[in-house]
């Protein structure tokens, strides 16, 4: 009864635009109070300890990371790259497009980062050279949800944490799909500039291709040094996101010369309200989570499952189900806290890898960043390119087909995730 | 619908640029107590340093780094989230108020204001409760964890009273973020 009421009570205050954090907070602590089993002290005791974890401290890191290179030009130069290197095809920006954004991935963990940065860059491109405005949006969009899936990745850091996995071996999984993501874009652009005759942006140089590689060099080696760092075992996810900082740093203030003090103290305060924010979910989530767990609805719940059905298949589907509709309404970092404990023992109990299940969790909840009313991406995209939010949703529509179909692929076939963790930790 | 250049052209203009490129730095949501986090921040950024260097360069990890570095994790999250209530940037979901007529999204938003001053006025009470049963010290250093605890009380007191800023300000101007997300915010 007091459960059902709690609940009620969370999907009322989101409904109702309490923020996330404090809808989570409020209802647990309400619920704590009124069920009087155990000490209200709970709520702040698990708030904070739910953020106390060493593996956490990559978060704010990767974001830090993430605007140091957003705001020392590291960004630029990768995306002046990826247009030597593919804006010579048909629709070439769009295909630099989703290009730079697998590169950025390479450096950034939120999805958020990447439309608010490199979106930035990629619309306005993209209307400098005379392409519709929904068009950019969508790609833009779409493409940005690769960020999270190739290491490294902020919703892996957290689902590490909640399903005590190896977030090495996440970031690992998560490399092959994140390329089939950009693949599947690609074909979808490819396909749009041949029914929109879409231009060819540049003709393919050697000469600029390699000055571009000159200039893009030092800001490449970024990816190569947290994904190579991650994927080659020498450093822990904690690791690399203080190196890559380090590394942002260095670029911006000693050779690039981009970072001012005032724009420091702007990257400084920037990465200090994300982190914040994020970290406060991941702490009122928590509570709830344990609320949960201790009152054992996970286990009803995976009991509730299992006499449905037992076929892992039907399962899977029920799960991605779900996920893509809670990633709808709630917002990603949120919804793993909460799901993992509730959804990962049913999945184990069909004899699904952990790892795997982690990629499958966050690409889910990716593709609800790109939908309503909590698409996150929309929100950004909508307020840096000027397109009303409801256009921006129109326009991002058509490309969650292919994501959707890598979603499926990336589900049933769990030696796309699995091969590179077993190859490199096994 | 398509692209106004033919299939030849040459590549537009030079790269684009970020539209802050050249533009000052808008520091204006800064305040002086900002200060405080700006500093627990980069401690924390330190100390990570310092545990990553000391375990590559020194072969020998120095022990204390890992709790201080949670420790200061878990104040950099409160304290900052503190910010992020003065600048009402938490994150919430405003879509269903695009269907709202004006009235309702007055009082609805009202109410969101309340209900997060009341939380973190609870909180706040709570965390003061804590502290004052805690009595574990912390491993590496000399400190007991109510310490901790006691931070984490004044954060939510400061979220508590700029909570309440918030909602006055909403409540003078007329209409608040989830309403009018584009609008213009009084500034005080």
């Amino acid at each position: 009864m007091l459960l059902t009421l709690l609940f009620v009570m969370v999907f009322g205050l989101l409904i109702l635009g309490v923020p996330v954090a404090i809808a989570l907070g409020l209802s647990s602590l309400v619920f704590i109070l009124l069920a009087g089993q155990v000490p209200d002290l709970v709520v702040i005791h698990r708030m904070v300890n739910g953020v106390d974890s060493f593996p956490l401290l990559a978060v704010p890191f990767f974001i830090l990371a993430g605007n140091l290179m957003n705001t020392a030009g590291i960004t630029n130069r990768i995306f002046d790259f990826a247009k030597a290197c593919v804006g010579w095809m048909r629709g070439g920006l769009g295909h630099v497009n989703i290009g730079a954004s697998v590169v950025f991935a390479g450096m950034s963990g939120a999805a958020v980062a990447d439309a608010g940065g490199l979106g930035t860059i990629e619309i306005k491109a993209m209307r400098d050279a005379g392409y519709d405005a929904d068009f950019s949006v969508g790609v833009t969009a779409a493409s940005s949800t690769i960020g999270p899936i190739i290491p490294p990745s902020l919703p892996m850091v957290i689902y590490g944490v909640v399903a005590s996995s190896s977030i090495g071996q996440l970031f690992a999984a998560g490399f092959i799909p994140g390329l089939m993501m950009a693949a599947a874009l690609m074909i979808m652009v490819a396909w749009y500039a041949r029914t929109r005759n879409y231009p060819r942006d540049a003709r393919f140089a050697l000469s600029i291709l390699l000055s571009s590689f000159q200039r893009a060099f030092l800001s490449l080696l970024t990816p190569i040094i947290i994904v190579g760092g991650i994927l080659g075992g020498i450093f822990t996810p904690t690791e690399a996101a203080i190196a890559a900082s380090a590394y942002a740093l260095f670029l911006g203030v000693a050779v690039y010369r981009t970072l001012t003090v005032r724009r420091l103290l702007r990257v400084s305060f920037d990465t200090i309200e994300t982190t914040a924010v994020v970290m406060f979910i991941v702490a009122a989530a928590s509570i709830f989570a344990w609320i949960l767990t201790s009152n054992r609805v996970t286990e009803h719940f995976a009991a509730l499952i299992l006499t449905i059905t037992e076929n892992p298949i039907l399962i899977l589907l029920m799960i991605n189900v779900i996920l893509l509709i809670v990633g709808c309404f709630m917002e990603t970092i949120a919804a793993i806290t909460i799901l993992v404990p509730v959804l990962l023992p049913i999945v184990v109990k069909l004899g699904i890898d952990p790892v795997h299940f982690g990629v499958i969790m966050v690409l889910n909840l990716m593709i609800g960043l790109l939908t309503p009313p909590v698409g996150m991406v929309i929100y950004v995209l909508s307020r840096v390119s000027g397109v009303p939010f409801e256009r921006c949703v129109a326009a991002t529509m058509p490309f969650l087909i292919p994501l959707i179909i890598v979603l499926l692929l990336v589900t049933f076939v769990p030696q796309l995730s699995m091969f590179l963790p077993t190859l490199i930790y096994r | 619908m398509t692209p106004q250049k033919d299939g030849k052209g040459e590549a537009p203009q030079a790269s684009p640029h970020f539209p802050d490129e050249d533009a000052p730095v808008d520091l204006s949501d800064i305040r002086p107590e900002d200060g405080i986090v700006l500093v627990l921040f980069w401690v924390l950024a330190g100390v990570v340093f310092l545990q990553f260097f000391s375990r590559y360069v020194l072969n020998d990890s120095i022990g204390w780094t890992e709790e201080i570095a949670r420790y200061l994790l878990v104040l950099v999250t409160f304290v900052g989230a503190a910010l992020a209530v003065r600048k009402n940037s938490h994150i919430a979901v405003e879509f269903f108020y695009r269907y709202l007529p004006g009235a309702w999204g007055r009082t609805l938003s009202t109410l969101v204001d309340l209900l997060r001053l009341g939380f973190f006025a609870a909180a706040s009470w709570v965390t003061a409760k804590l502290a004052l049963k805690t009595n574990q010290k912390m491993a590496s250093i000399e400190l007991g964890k109510d310490a901790l605890y006691w931070v984490v009380f004044v954060a939510f007191v400061a979220m508590t009273l700029y909570a309440l800023r918030v909602a006055w300000r909403h409540w003078r101007q007329g209409y608040s973020p989830l309403t009018r997300p584009g609008a213009r915010q009084l500034v005080d």
